[in-house]
Parts: C-alpha cells; structure tokens; sequence
C-alpha cells in the first residue's frame, strides 16, 4: 500500500528504514529496560505489558513490517530472558498471544491507513470545491462590477444628452420605473421616489395634458408606438420642451404588459432650430433684395424682351386683317394669321410671368428641376441685355443631364447673377464678346454649369476674395451678388469657384450634387 | 458695287425669330417678297446686297448691330434704303440714323400701314 506524503500517522514512508526497524528494536529494549527497573522494585511480569505497548508503538509509527520485526523481537527477549523455565507449551502460549496482538494491530493499522486516505480524498473534494465556490464568487463579483460600471457609464449617457428612462403599465395608471435623468428631465427630485400618474401629469403644460392624453389613449388601444412633442414646466416655472417616444412591451399571448420608452430635453435643439429658421429667412429676404436690384438694372432689357413677342403678336393682327379686308378675303391666310397672334401673345405673357417668378420671395420649396431649361429660360430673358452689348451667347447643354432637387428661382438667381457678371465683364471688351455656357454631368454624379466670358478677367491674385461680401470692382453696385450665388450654391450642396478662362475672361463654376436614385 | 434697282426684293434683319417670321408674313400679305436674315453677317454673307432694294433691320443684335451694317453698306457704296426697327428707339440714335441716310426709323410695335407705305415709297425711288 503507498501512503500519500501527506499523511500524518506514516512518518514511516517519509522517514528512511533503518528509522523505522531501528524503532522495532529500541521500543522493545525499552520495553525490556522497563520490565527490568519494575522488576527490582518487586513487581514482577511486566514485560508482557510493556512489550505489547512497544509492538503497538511500533505498527502505528513505523509500519507493518517494522511492528511485526518489534513482535518477534519481543517474543525472543520474553522466551530468554524473563521465562526460560517455563514449558514450551506455555512459551509457545505467550509467542501466540504476540502474534495475535501483532495481527490485531496490523489490522489496526491498516485501518488507521484506509481511514486517512478517505479523509485525504474527502478533504481532497472540499478543497476542490472550495475553490470552485472561490472561483465563482470571483466572477459573480466581477460580472455585478461590469454590470454597475455600465450601469453608470449609461447614468452619465443619459445625464450628458438628457434623456430619461421611463415605463408604465396601462392604462396609464402606474409609472413603473424612472432612470434618474428621467426625474431631471421631468423637473422631480430623484429622491423624491416614482411620482403617481396624476402628479406626474401636473408638470405638463396645461395647453398640451389633453393632446398628448390623446396620443397616449389611441397607442394603447392599438398597441403601437408612440412619438410627441410638449412642454414641461418645472417646479421654478421655467418650460422646457420635451421629446417622449414609447413603444409597447406585449406578453406571449400578446397583451400589453407595459409601455417603456424615453424622454429627451430637446429645449436647446428647438431653440437652435428657431434661430436657424430665422437665419434662413434672412438670406431668404437678402438674396431677394439682391435678385429685385438686379431685375431693377434689367427693367429696360426686359422691357425690350416682352416687346418682341407683343411686335409679332401686332404683325400678326396687321397681317390678318390684310387678309380680310381684300376683295376677296383669303380666310385660311388670316386664320393662319390670327393663330399666330395668339402664339405670340402667350409668349409675351410666359415672360412676364418667368419675370414674376424670379421676383417672388420665394417659399424655399425644393422640387425636382430641369437645370437646362433654368438655363435656356435665363439666356432667353437675358437677350435683350446680351444683344445690347453685342455679346454672343453659346449653349452647349449635356441632353443627359440628370434632374436635381433645387429651389427653382434661387438656381436662376445664380445664373443671372453669372450673366450679369460676364456682361459687365465684356461691356467695353475690344475683342469678341463671346458668353459660352455649359452644363456637364460628371463621372461622380455631380452636374457642373459653366459661364465663361472673353472679357476684363479675374483680379490677379485676388480670385477668391471676390466672393467676400461687399466686394466689387465695378462703380456701381453693392458687391453682393457672388456671395449670394455661392451661398445659394452651397446650401444646395454644391460649390462655385472661379478660374481665369484663356486666352482672356474669366470661367465660373458651380456643382450641385444630383440624387442618386434619380433616373435623368 | 453698285446695286440693281429694278429688283422688288425687301430684306429684312433680326434676330429674333417670331418677329422676322411675321414681318414675312406681313410682307407677303401687302404682296412684297422677302428673304429674311437672322443677323447682318448672315446678310452680308449672303451676298444679296445687290438684289436687295429695301431692308428692314433691327438694331440691337447679338454680333454687328443695325447701325454697324448700314456704316458697312455705306462704305461699300451699296446705298440701300434701310429701315429701322427697333425697341430701343431713343431720339439720338434715330437723329444718328436718319443722317447716315436712314428712310424711317420705327420703334417696335409699329403701325403696319407706315411700315408698307414706306416700303412702297423706297421701292419706287
């Protein structure tokens, strides 16, 4: 049998064999030296005892084998020396009671040793098990320190973009849970624990209680989600606008359990919302003013502009009426003639009304636009002030041009804008007055326009600085119109840039991005 | 180059298309023949001067104005009795024409019946 080392009682398997005979052998001396001291104090027969105590002595520290070596050992030193006389018989008697003894004991000890292996393997299992629970405990407290740091990594989420938490169970009667940030948006004090419904319902703007009560009756009875808008007034009386959004929470067998969403502080982003929406009034307003100075300069050319259909219009009328006051009126000749007259005067009127169009104020709709007809319908009023200064106009419009979503009149005002700009340009030009305008669609979906002058160019090195605001070159005019242009441009998601044109003038670009999913 | 007076034909130059078709039409009502030019180079191109015993012009062009082609038909001694039409009609460019030997400058919309007679009249000369 191998003993473990740990166990106690067999020092023997650690301790080395000359030990361990070695204390069969003393523990029987022992045994004799004690037998021979109480023998002269006149107590006799003691060795048997002592020496069963050293054979017992021996199996249980140093073994089986050493014990057995301690009880023949003591059989000897007993047959010897205290019992020499006796008969074999009863010698014999006394060596069997050794024996005996020396096989209780190796039972004993074999006993002893079984018990200590179970206890081994018993403490064996505690210890294993020990350390699993250690182990597990370990994690468990590892996953709740994850847990409560996400926990307030989410607190401080909410608290940084003030949005709240919330559920209640229908109908709207228990609030179940509130995230702190949801007691802060609300205007309650955290500490203060779950508000009922009503209280909760007293911090709403009065003008709103009945609105969003009806919002929140017509999701539950339908079971869907909800969004709305409305104002808290917090316990100092300031209102605050608030987004809530819900969405309904339904059981296996589809009934409503409760309802759990969230609450945003959206005060600020109304408010930047409202000064944004000024802004863009404002430049509304300003490129109008721009557009109504500009359309000031062209009232004669435009007067000029109408006046061509109107002479034809009369041509017209004149020649019908030839027709018929013959002696022998021709009445296909004057119907023919009369058709025309009605031609013309709705041309006449289609420019008044494109001259309309470009002087409203304009509703900032944006609407799926034909960038080329802008175009052609710009050249067309323009004509009379290009003709003026003997400028020749050249269109070269990519047919596969795709259509983008842009504010019609605002585009238009762009093109005038660069128009007027050339004509300036080519005004006292000695050279040909050419205006050349194209219209591109690019490799990355993008639609650039171009109008390129042959006249005075850009001022050198200052190419960009005649987009700034208030500057101009010319004697008259306020200097706004290219930073007008360029905001147009970009707040349809485009950009306009110039670039000298060779060999003379100067080229002005501007892109606006076309939508992908748009066939042309 | 001297031109032939004989021939009846009127020219007439503008760029704007609606006005050129109905003054032909016009023309051709009142029982003259017209050739109709988009612009002063494409008349001067043509090479019509000589035939031409009337033309009717705009001004303001895109290219050589009105002005301009009576400057070049003056200069090459091709004498034609031009009329101008013309939205932009102030008092000197109409003095300025008359004086390089304009027949009648008429501001658009214009009387049909001025227009004819004066044709008629320079047709006759």
């Amino acid at each position: 049998m191998r003993f473990p080392d740990q166990m106690r009682w067999a020092p023997g398997s650690a301790r080395s064999i000359p030990l361990r005979y070695g204390l069969a052998v003393v523990s029987v001396a022992a045994a004799l030296g004690l037998a021979t001291a109480f023998a002269q104090f006149h107590i006799p027969q003691t060795f048997g005892a002592f020496a069963l105590s050293a054979i017992a002595v021996t199996f249980w520290y140093a073994g089986t084998k050493p014990g057995i070596l301690a009880a023949l050992l003591a059989s000897i030193v007993r047959d010897f020396l205290f019992d020499p006389q006796t008969s074999t018989e009863s010698r014999l008697l006394f060596d069997l009671v050794f024996l005996v003894f020396a096989l209780l004991m190796t039972q004993v000890v074999r006993g002893r040793n079984q018990l200590e292996l179970k206890v081994a393997e018993r403490t064996a299992e505690l210890t294993q098990l020990n350390d699993n629970l250690k182990h597990e405990i370990a994690k468990h407290n590892q996953v709740e320190a994850e847990l409560r740091l996400s926990e307030a990594y989410l607190a401080e989420a909410q608290r940084l973009s003030h949005t709240g938490s919330w559920a209640w169970s229908p109908p709207p009667g228990n609030i179940r849970y509130w995230s702190e940030e949801c007691y802060r948006v609300q205007g309650f004090d955290p500490k203060g624990g779950l508000p009922r419904y009503e209280i909760f319902l007293q911090s709403v703007h009065p003008d709103d209680r009945a609105r969003i009560a009806e919002v929140i009756e017509t999701a539950v009875r339908n079971k869907e989600e909800f969004e709305f808008d409305y104002r808290i007034v917090h316990p100092g009386g300031e209102i605050r606008d608030a987004r809530s959004v819900g969405h309904p929470v339904l059981d296996p067998s589809g009934d409503l359990v409760e309802y759990v969403g969230t609450i945003i502080d959206v005060t600020e982003r109304k408010q930047a919302e409202k000064e944004r929406e000024r802004l863009r009034e404002a430049q509304a307003d300003l490129a109008h003013a721009s557009r109504m100075t500009t359309m000031g300069e062209l009232t004669a050319s435009l007067a000029h502009e109408v006046n061509q259909p109107i002479t034809a219009a009369v041509n017209g009328a004149s020649t019908c009426v030839r027709w018929l006051t013959r002696d022998d009126p021709d009445l296909t000749e004057a119907r023919e003639a009369a058709s025309g007259v009605i031609r013309n005067a709705r041309r006449a009127a289609d420019i008044i009304n494109r001259i309309r169009a470009i002087s409203k104020k304009g509703e900032s709709k944006r609407q799926l636009a034909d960038v080329n007809e802008l175009i052609r319908e710009m050249i067309a009023l323009l004509r009379s002030e290009t003709n003026r200064y003997s400028i020749s106009v050249r269109a070269e419009l990519d047919a596969d041009l795709p259509k983008v979503m842009a504010d019609t009149v605002l585009v238009q005002q762009v093109m005038m804008n660069l128009i007027m700009n050339g004509i300036d340009a080519m005004k006292e030009a000695d050279r040909d007055r050419e205006l050349a305008i194209y219209s591109r669609r690019t490799e990355n979906g993008l639609l650039t326009v171009s109008v390129s002058d042959t006249g005075v160019g850009l001022p050198p090195q200052q190419a960009d600085r005649i987009f700034d605001a208030f500057f101009t070159t010319k004697s008259q005019g306020i200097g706004m119109g290219l930073r007008i242009s360029r905001s147009i441009v970009e707040s349809h998601g485009g950009r306009l840039w110039a670039a000298d044109n060779s060999p003379h003038g100067a080229s002005f670009y501007f892109t606006l991005p076309a939508p992908a999913d748009v066939g042309a | 180059m001297s031109c032939h007076k004989e021939s009846k034909l009127v020219a007439i130059v503008d760029d704007d298309d609606s006005v050129r078709v109905t003054l032909q039409e016009l023309l051709r009502s009142a029982g003259f023949a017209s050739q109709a030019f988009e612009s002063a180079e494409g008349f001067l191109a043509s090479g019509h001067q000589q035939e031409t015993a009337c033309l009717i012009t705009d001004i303001r062009m895109p290219g050589m104005s009105g002005l301009e082609l009576q400057a070049r038909l003056n200069s090459e001694r091709c004498k034609i009795p031009t009329i101008f039409i013309t939205a932009h009609g102030d008092e000197q460019m109409r003095f300025q024409a008359l004086r390089a030997g304009a027949v009648e400058f008429l501001p658009k919309p214009f009387d049909d019946e001025v227009l004819i007679d004066t044709i008629r009249a320079a047709l006759n000369r």
